[in-house]
């Protein structure tokens, strides 16, 4: 019981950093019906632009520090996420979709190098950490900073959620994502649309990037790849395009890699993580919580 | 199944193609004579990646299947090649024509059960299986786990045995052009132009008869073949194979390549393979900026000419 | 059909950029015959262990120019010539190949095991000389390799003080061993798991971890169920830091080491001075442990801006005891540098004396265990 417990709690954390992402590259998707490689490393960019702020502000940072370096990740990761769609996609959003997913492997290798380049190769330690300090639950360990990261999360996901179900602006993503054309002819500016989906999705994976940070302590600039590759596993899982599914594709995929450990040993979770998401697709080949549509491509 | 071909390429040549093929073939084929154990490893590497790009290109090119995971089926040959020869001993030669095969089998695996999904998920399968591949190679024991195999033995010929770089630069130019005359053939054949017709629309195609199942499943298996035989020569010229050799980036470098020199066109999917290769070595000088340099030429390239390098004469033949 | 005019015309193009790949490769093959010594160094400059690689490069140039600046080898300068291998076998067998044609006649670095098992076939069929200054998985000298000289004990050594250092002086009996599924940190893990079963321990869980995520409680929760009395970490700072912080926030029994991967201040910085408190490290004697190397340590902050990093000197050392062993030969003939090597007797370095057994290891190990307190690593 002590050990079921912990390992829900285990994959409790785990899966909400990856829904988080999951979430920005099931909202790309859906609007323009681009993987975007390089939305693992975005929330590397937000780790990388939390460390910054806050070495700026030096030792003894407060909770202010913290609260303007969250934004300024927020704020940076959705600006970056606005540049690269402008840049680099927009001008093949009609081309071949491998096209675009090349450019997105060269997006990602440019952020890649390009953090490496300005912050050095090494392992950088976070200079703000929550403190590690919990309590027992049912014999196990839950600490005060992973209850914040839940919390955050869930809160970040409902408002997204509220947003693109009842706001005007989430009523326009839905319908590009459901005819680009016919949304462009009834005066919606498409553009300007798909760069607030980037802006979101983008900042809340610097927004994460920022709270792994503060959570795990360690950054590299290599932490993204591995993250998103989770990520985007986790919204094919949820079924991509979908954003509770992307949510509960996160958790599913937590609770996947966790009891993956448990019953098969920890050099094994990801053959059965990855055996699992080969299973659901082609069992149900639109994820858990996908929309059935048949393809034309 | 008689008539073969609409066209062949090799028929309407004008003037100035032989010299070319000529001029060329002279730099292939004196390349071992004047070229240094550097300059003749990057060109080796660059085949083997011609090799590789041309298997793939069956699938993502002629058929239209995005295939994230190919380094596995490239993993499959190399370690086929390794495992038989080291624990059994067996002759090179052989266990070059089981690992294709085991690859070409590893490419039905794969491809049976996803064939009915749509295109991103088929990528998403696919990289799946190639990081289970990957991370299997690397708990057995049987492949040597994380440090690999090593000590593969050196293969040889009717007792000439393979000692120098420039005989694996032969053997793998050999096999580069048999690869491209193979796939060639195969992409103006009966069966090339199912997958072209399957590529374009699929709906049509099996309205028109064309099993598409069986047709898929057969360019899964052919482009597995090719990524099969090229890991089997690759692991015996390295002597030496580790799984880190087959992680995602190899599998979207190979990608890569073929997008770069243009898509489901071989003289682009050749010159692509080779400029993947050769760009890092040139930008070497460079050392951490390369791919900082690489990335930004490919966000470049895919914005001015999308359609690769290569001038596409696509409207043209198909 | 013109496609195929062009593919030739392509292919002769990149085979003109092919031949043009590598001009310095060209000019270089005589290896800097006049009054040069080309000397390659391979090491990990991209990728991961970038900052091991860069540290290894420092000290290495270091050295090379206090032995220039006192007049180089019999009047010959050592030219230093980097090859990144990317601590992958393929890139590193790349950069082998190229060191080789530019006709360097020592090769110098290697801190992946995994790219050095590789990159030492092609060393040892050039004849070239190899000193390795970090790398230390066992399987390096199980090659054979005449050529292949290691100044690190090996992966067997260190594993024997591990098991030593847990089962008598911490007096524990069950042992769990941890890795991340690297050549040299799977292999360190194995020969420790034998060692602690020969001196009658046991084994309670053999875990491996992916060093490219952060979080491993999931392994951590399994690992706590075992109740274990010691707990053995092979492999690298980075991820090491994050294990430790994680094991004491679950709670997990007993004490946690490392090995000498994760000998870097960084460990403690990760895994915060708390966590880390009593942690042991199981290490060959780095620089500040030594009262001798305290002007090497001066010397390298003040060149560089940075404190030493654990494999600096021993890279430093590495890169004299080669220098010393080309003017040993008296040429800079690559079979006549080997045999210097091999013939080395009682070499001061700041890690103890060094000579060579047969297989290229060193003749004596000497490993040491540090213990963190108040965050700082100190000397049992």
């Amino acid at each position: 019981m002590e050990m079921f417990t912990q390992q829900m709690i285990n994959a409790l954390i785990i899966g909400s950093f990856y829904a988080l992402i999951a979430l920005g590259y099931s909202m790309v998707y859906g609007i323009i019906k681009l993987l975007n490689f390089a939305h693992g490393d975005l929330y590397m960019v937000g780790a990388f632009v939390g460390f910054a702020v806050l070495s700026l502000f030096g030792g003894g940072t407060g909770l202010l520090g913290v609260v303007v370096a969250f934004f300024a990740a927020l704020l940076f990761g959705g600006l970056l996420g606005i540049g690269i769609e402008r840049v680099a996609y927009r001008p093949l959003l009609s081309s071949p979709r491998l096209t675009i997913l090349i450019t997105a492997v060269g997006v990602s290798l440019v952020l890649e190098n390009g953090v490496m380049k300005s912050f050095g190769p090494s392992f950088k330690v976070y200079p703000v950490q929550l403190p590690t300090e919990g309590f027992q639950i049912f014999g196990a360990t839950l600490t005060y900073a992973q209850i914040l990261i839940i919390l955050l999360s869930v809160l970040l996901m409902t408002a997204l959620h509220l947003f693109v179900t009842r706001s005007l602006y989430g009523k326009a993503m839905r319908a590009i994502s459901i005819d680009h054309a016919a949304t462009s002819l009834m005066g919606i500016p498409v553009t300007r649309i798909i760069s607030l989906t980037f802006f979101i999705g983008s900042s809340l994976a610097a927004a994460s990037g920022m709270m792994a940070g503060m959570y795990y302590g360690q950054i590299s600039f290599m932490m993204g790849f591995i993250v998103g590759l989770k990520a985007f596993t986790a919204a094919v899982i949820g079924g991509i395009g979908s954003i509770p599914g992307a949510m509960l594709g996160g958790l599913v995929l937590g609770l996947l890699e966790s009891f993956g450990t448990v019953w098969l040993g920890s050099e094994w979770k990801d053959v059965f993580a990855f055996s699992i998401l080969i299973l659901i697709l082609v069992l149900k080949p639109t994820g858990l919580l996908g929309e059935n549509v048949t393809e034309r491509m | 199944m008689a008539q073969l071909q609409t066209t062949t390429p090799l028929a309407k040549k004008s003037p100035l193609i032989p010299v070319l093929l000529a001029l060329f073939a002279v730099i292939l084929f004196l390349m071992p004579y004047y070229a240094n154990n550097y300059m003749l490893d990057v060109a080796t590497m660059a085949l083997f990646y011609v090799v590789l790009a041309l298997g793939l290109n069956i699938v993502v090119g002629y058929a239209g299947l995005l295939d994230l995971g190919y380094s596995a089926f490239f993993a499959v040959g190399a370690y086929t090649s390794a495992i038989l020869m080291t624990q059994f001993q067996m002759n090179f030669w052989l266990t070059f024509l089981i690992g294709g095969a085991l690859a070409a089998l590893a490419g039905i695996i794969i491809g049976a059960p996803t064939l009915r999904l749509r295109s991103d998920y088929l990528a998403i399968v696919t990289l799946g299986f190639g990081e289970i591949i990957r991370i299997t190679a690397l708990n057995l024991e049987i492949t040597g786990s994380s440090s690999g195999i090593f000590g593969i033995p050196r293969p040889s010929i009717g007792g000439y045995a393979f000692t120098h770089l420039y005989d694996f630069y032969w053997a793998m130019l050999l096999l580069a052009i048999l690869t491209l005359f193979a796939v060639n053939r195969l992409g103006n054949s009966r069966l090339g132009r199912a997958w072209k017709y399957i590529r374009e629309d699929e709906d049509a195609a099996e309205a028109m008869g064309i099993d598409r199942v069986r047709v898929k499943l057969i360019a899964y298996a052919l482009g597995a073949m090719f990524g099969g035989f090229a890991g089997s020569l690759f692991a015996v010229k390295m002597s030496a194979i580790a799984p880190e050799s087959f992680n995602f980036m190899q599998s979207v470098m190979i990608l890569l390549a073929i997008v770069f020199g243009g898509l489901g066109r071989l003289p682009g999917v050749v010159l692509g393979a080779v400029l993947v290769i050769i760009l890092p070595e040139l930008m070497r000088s460079f050392a951490e900026w390369r791919f900082l340099l690489f990335g930004i030429a490919l966000v470049v390239m895919m914005i001015f000419r999308p359609q690769g390098l290569w001038p596409s004469g696509r409207g043209k033949t198909e | 059909m013109k496609s195929w005019q062009k593919l030739g015309l392509a292919l002769t193009l990149s085979s003109a950029l092919l031949s043009a790949c590598s001009p310095e490769a060209v000019n270089n093959s005589s290896g800097g015959g006049s009054g040069e010594i080309l000397i390659g160094v391979q090491t990990p400059t991209t990728g991961s262990s970038a900052k091991m690689g860069e540290d290894m490069n420092n000290a290495i140039k270091m050295a090379t120019e206090e032995i220039n600046e006192k007049g180089g080898i019999d009047g010959k300068k050592i030219k230093l010539e980097f090859a990144d291998d990317a601590c992958d076998p393929q890139t590193a067998t790349a950069a082998a190949n190229k060191l080789v044609s530019q006709g360097v006649k020592a090769v110098i670095g290697f801190y992946c095991s995994g790219a050095t098992l590789p990159s030492s076939g092609i060393y040892h069929n050039a004849g070239v000389p190899v000193m390795v200054t970090a790398a230390s998985s066992a399987k390096i000298p199980a090659q054979g390799y005449k050529e292949v000289f290691l100044t690190t004990a090996t992966t067997d050594q260190q594993s024997e003080a591990a098991a030593e250092y847990m089962l008598k002086t911490l007096g524990g009996k069950r042992v769990a061993i941890v890795h991340d599924n690297t050549a040299f940190a799977k292999g360190l893990a194995e020969t420790t798991q034998t060692a602690v079963q020969k001196q009658g321990g046991q084994v309670v869980a053999f875990e491996a971890i992916n060093p490219e995520e952060k979080d491993f409680t999931a392994m951590l929760t399994q690992l706590k169920a075992q109740k274990p009395d010691a707990t053995f970490w092979t492999a690298y700072y980075a991820a090491g830091g994050l294990l430790i912080k994680q094991f004491e926030q679950l709670g997990v029994s007993g004490a946690i080491g490392v090995g000498d991967g994760s000998n870097d201040k960084t460990l403690i910085e990760i895994a915060g001075k708390e966590a880390a408190e009593d942690a042991f490290v199981i290490t060959s004697p780095t620089a500040e442990f030594i009262p001798e190397a305290k002007s090497f340590i001066d010397t390298y902050k003040s060149k560089f801006n940075m404190e030493p990093g654990p494999y600096t000197a021993v890279s430093y050392d590495g890169m004299r005891l080669l220098a010393d062993a080309i003017k040993r030969a008296g040429s800079d003939d690559k079979a006549a540098i080997v045999k210097a090597l091999s013939e080395t007797k009682s070499f001061k370095t700041f890690g103890g004396d060094v000579s060579f057994k047969s297989d290229g290891t060193l003749e004596k190990s000497n490993f040491i265990v540090l213990k963190v307190k108040n965050g700082q690593f100190t000397r049992e």
